[in-house]
């Protein structure tokens, strides 16, 4: 069996990535895959760095002459801790940019950037000019001769803006231009407008997910402060010798995730930056809207059988879903709207729609919310031509996504597939009609892996609706050796396979699910 | 199986680790080649006026509200500054700077940093500040020992040029 409309499937670089991250998956387990969490590991390093940066800070002289002893105490003079806490501030630091870019890169490639979401990939455009300065902003309070080297870099920079008539430049000429008030302006910047202002942009940048994940998992936060605590105790952090603005800039130890710029603009001219910078910036924040992608149709909510539970609208990973104003007259208080800039079209709504249920005597068989290129009616249609064809039996049926593992590359002998534009679109009804009525022997349900679907929400929400969690739960009559769930990437087909086979194998065993009294077939109305 | 998955556990957080440690101090970079030295060139000059101050006459200045009788008005404009470094004899930089300001009535700022073989040099600095198209109404020469690794600074400000930042003694 196919779904009612072809749909496309993952493209090869997102297969490719996730054949890759299978492998992570295997071992730390898909909720807890570093790739699934790289944005919230990216924030969980910049709370290192902000703890570590709030130690150095009771530490450190905001002047001159002690800027770069007192860093130096920190490191050398405080035992093991000063150093540690120094090393982590930098590479905890570090990491969150490479994490950015990974960020970045695989949302790219799994082409999430674009739709409702172009509004997370805009925000997030701002943040790595943010990070970028507050690292660079970091490194002048060092004072070395690498900071010395960064400032009149980044002055340089500046300078071909045409916003200073006096060039900053000329402050750092020479030891004696340089003002000792430049430490408190820096330190202002680097420990309170920059942090300010990045916790701002990371707000922005999530204003439109639902329920974001901003913390990871416990086991990452272990994980990956004990690899930069490693880090920072083989190979600790140290400075240059003292700044010397009379002095040629010798051999430096460049930290390329936050001043590649500078030997690049050595390379080149701050004009060359500029370009390369503002135009890369721009390029990547048209990406949404550059080839786009076909737009599916978007939810469309059937107010005769809308009640007004709200329970599309709190399930809703886009935030697509507002409860208004009855505006039908019925007895009900509120009912769903759809705000179609903001809906993926990826069906989780239906659901969550406690009206979803073949079982309903109707046809055609509406629901309160549903997606015009899949409805439940087309879904109900499917299972009872499985049944009239008398395909079901002691088959399985496979209900599969759009962005999970291959449902259809997986069939056994003994299965059926369906695949739905996500897991979520599943109602739980729909389970149940498949083992009751439509007479299937066991039901799987194979979406995204764990924390890792494509519509954020879709495996959580399915998952817990089948464990009674979360509303409309799976009923208490459906044989639960009956249903199988498998969360998987594309790639893992043979996996599933397998896992059908002992799962089909096993229903032998398996009491069989309780027969409708009547069966039930629909003449129209 | 359990120790094979903690295995890759170990292995992911030792590729972080690693890939930060690795760009994070290093590799490493010369801004310059070894053993040379460094010229900057700094400026922030106040060239002189396009057009020169002139005395308002007494009925020019009958004209004017009680408050406001100055004795002269000056335009605001000013002239670019032309200017020119050379190093025993060699033209180095050649450069006019216009007058920073929306009615270029402020200083002419330049900065550049030059590198150069460590030795004695002879520098000449040469600058017109007036509205004249050749020659130049300043010219300084002076010289210069220059260590590996040792930087001069030559400023032109409003009163002129000095060298600074090595030990030199003057020519001229």
């Amino acid at each position: 069996m196919s779904s009612a409309q072809a749909r496309p499937r993952p493209v090869w670089p997102a297969r490719a990535l996730a054949r890759g991250e299978s492998v992570l998956s295997n071992a730390f387990g898909g909720a807890a895959n570093p790739f699934h969490h790289l944005g919230a590991l990216a924030i969980y390093c910049l709370y290192i760095a902000l703890v570590t940066g709030i130690y150095l800070f009771v530490f450190y002289s905001t002047n001159l002459e002690g800027a770069w002893r007192s860093v130096e105490a920190i490191t050398h003079e405080q035992w093991i801790i000063g150093g540690v806490m120094r090393s982590l501030h930098r590479y905890s630091s570090d990491a969150a940019v490479l994490l950015l870019a990974l960020h970045m890169l695989r949302e790219l490639v799994r082409l999430r950037h674009t739709g409702a979401r172009w509004f997370s990939w805009l925000t997030g455009m701002p943040l790595i000019w943010i990070v970028l300065i507050f690292g660079i902003s970091g490194y002048w309070m060092v004072w070395d001769q690498l900071a010395a080297w960064v400032a009149t870099a980044s002055a340089r920079l500046l300078d071909w803006l045409p916003i200073f008539s006096d060039p900053m430049g000329s402050s750092f000429v020479s030891n004696k231009t340089v003002s000792g008030r430049l430490f408190t302006l820096i330190g202002f910047i680097h420990l309170v407008g920059l942090p300010i202002i990045l916790v701002l942009g990371i707000w922005f940048h999530l204003l439109r997910v639902r329920y974001p994940r901003i913390h990871p998992t416990r086991k990452l936060m272990l994980g990956s402060l004990a690899g930069l605590l490693v880090l920072s105790l083989v190979v600790p952090v140290t400075s240059h010798a003292p700044a010397d603005l009379e002095a040629v800039p010798g051999v430096l130890a460049i930290d390329w995730f936050y001043l590649a710029v500078f030997p690049l603009q050595s390379l080149s001219s701050p004009g060359t930056i500029w370009l390369a910078g503002t135009g890369g910036t721009l390029l990547l924040a048209a990406l949404p809207w550059i080839l786009p992608r076909r737009r599916q149709p978007v939810a469309e909510v059937h107010l005769p059988d809308c009640t007004g539970c709200g329970f599309c609208a709190e399930d809703c990973p886009y935030g697509a879903i507002d409860m208004v104003p009855r505006t039908d007259g019925r007895n009900f208080e509120l009912e769903a709207r759809v705000n179609a800039s903001l809906c993926v079209s990826c069906g989780i709504c239906t659901g969550s729609c406690p009206s979803s249920s073949p079982f309903r005597q109707r046809t055609p068989l509406t629901t309160g919310i549903e997606m015009p290129h899949f409805t439940m009616d087309d879904f109900r249609n499917e299972l009872d031509r499985a049944r009239d064809s008398e395909l079901t039996g002691d088959r399985i049926l496979v209900f599969g996504c759009d962005h999970g593992v291959d449902v259809e590359k997986a069939e056994i002998g003994t299965a059926h597939s369906m695949v739905l534009p996500c897991v979520g679109l599943l109602p739980p009804p729909g389970i149940d009609y498949a083992l009751r009525n439509s007479g299937y022997a066991g039901v799987a349900v194979a979406g995204c892996a764990d924390c890792d679907c494509h519509h954020r929400l879709g495996e959580r929400w399915t998952q817990e609706r089948i464990e009674r969690e979360r509303q409309p739960g799976l009923r208490k009559r459906v044989p639960r050796e009956r249903l199988f769930t498998f969360w998987a990437k594309p790639g893992q087909e043979k996996d599933l396979s397998l896992r059908l086979e002992a799962f089909s194998a096993g229903l032998d065993k398996a009491s069989a699910p309780e027969a409708p009294r009547l069966a039930i077939r629909r003449t129209g109305t | 199986m359990k120790a094979l998955a903690l295995s890759g556990q170990g292995l992911t957080w030792a590729v972080l680790a690693a890939l930060v440690g690795l760009f994070g101090q290093g590799p490493s970079f010369t801004p310059y080649e070894p053993g040379q030295a460094l010229i900057k060139l700094s400026m922030a000059h106040l060239p002189e006026r396009l057009e020169p101050c002139r005395q308002l006459s007494e009925a020019e200045r009958e004209a004017l509200p009680p408050t406001r009788r100055v004795e002269e008005v000056c335009g605001r404009e000013r002239a670019p500054t032309r200017f020119e470094l050379r190093l025993d004899g060699e033209l180095l930089v050649a450069e006019t700077v216009e007058p920073a300001g929306l009615s270029s009535g402020g200083r002419s700022y330049y900065l550049e940093y030059l590198p150069v073989d460590p030795g004695r040099y002879t520098v000449t600095v040469r600058l017109a500040d007036t509205p004249r198209t050749t020659g130049f109404d300043l010219e300084r020469e002076m010289n210069l020992d220059l260590n590996a690794g040792e930087s001069a600074l030559i400023e032109i400000g409003d009163d002129g040029v000095s060298l600074g930042g090595v030990e030199t003694e003057e020519s001229s």
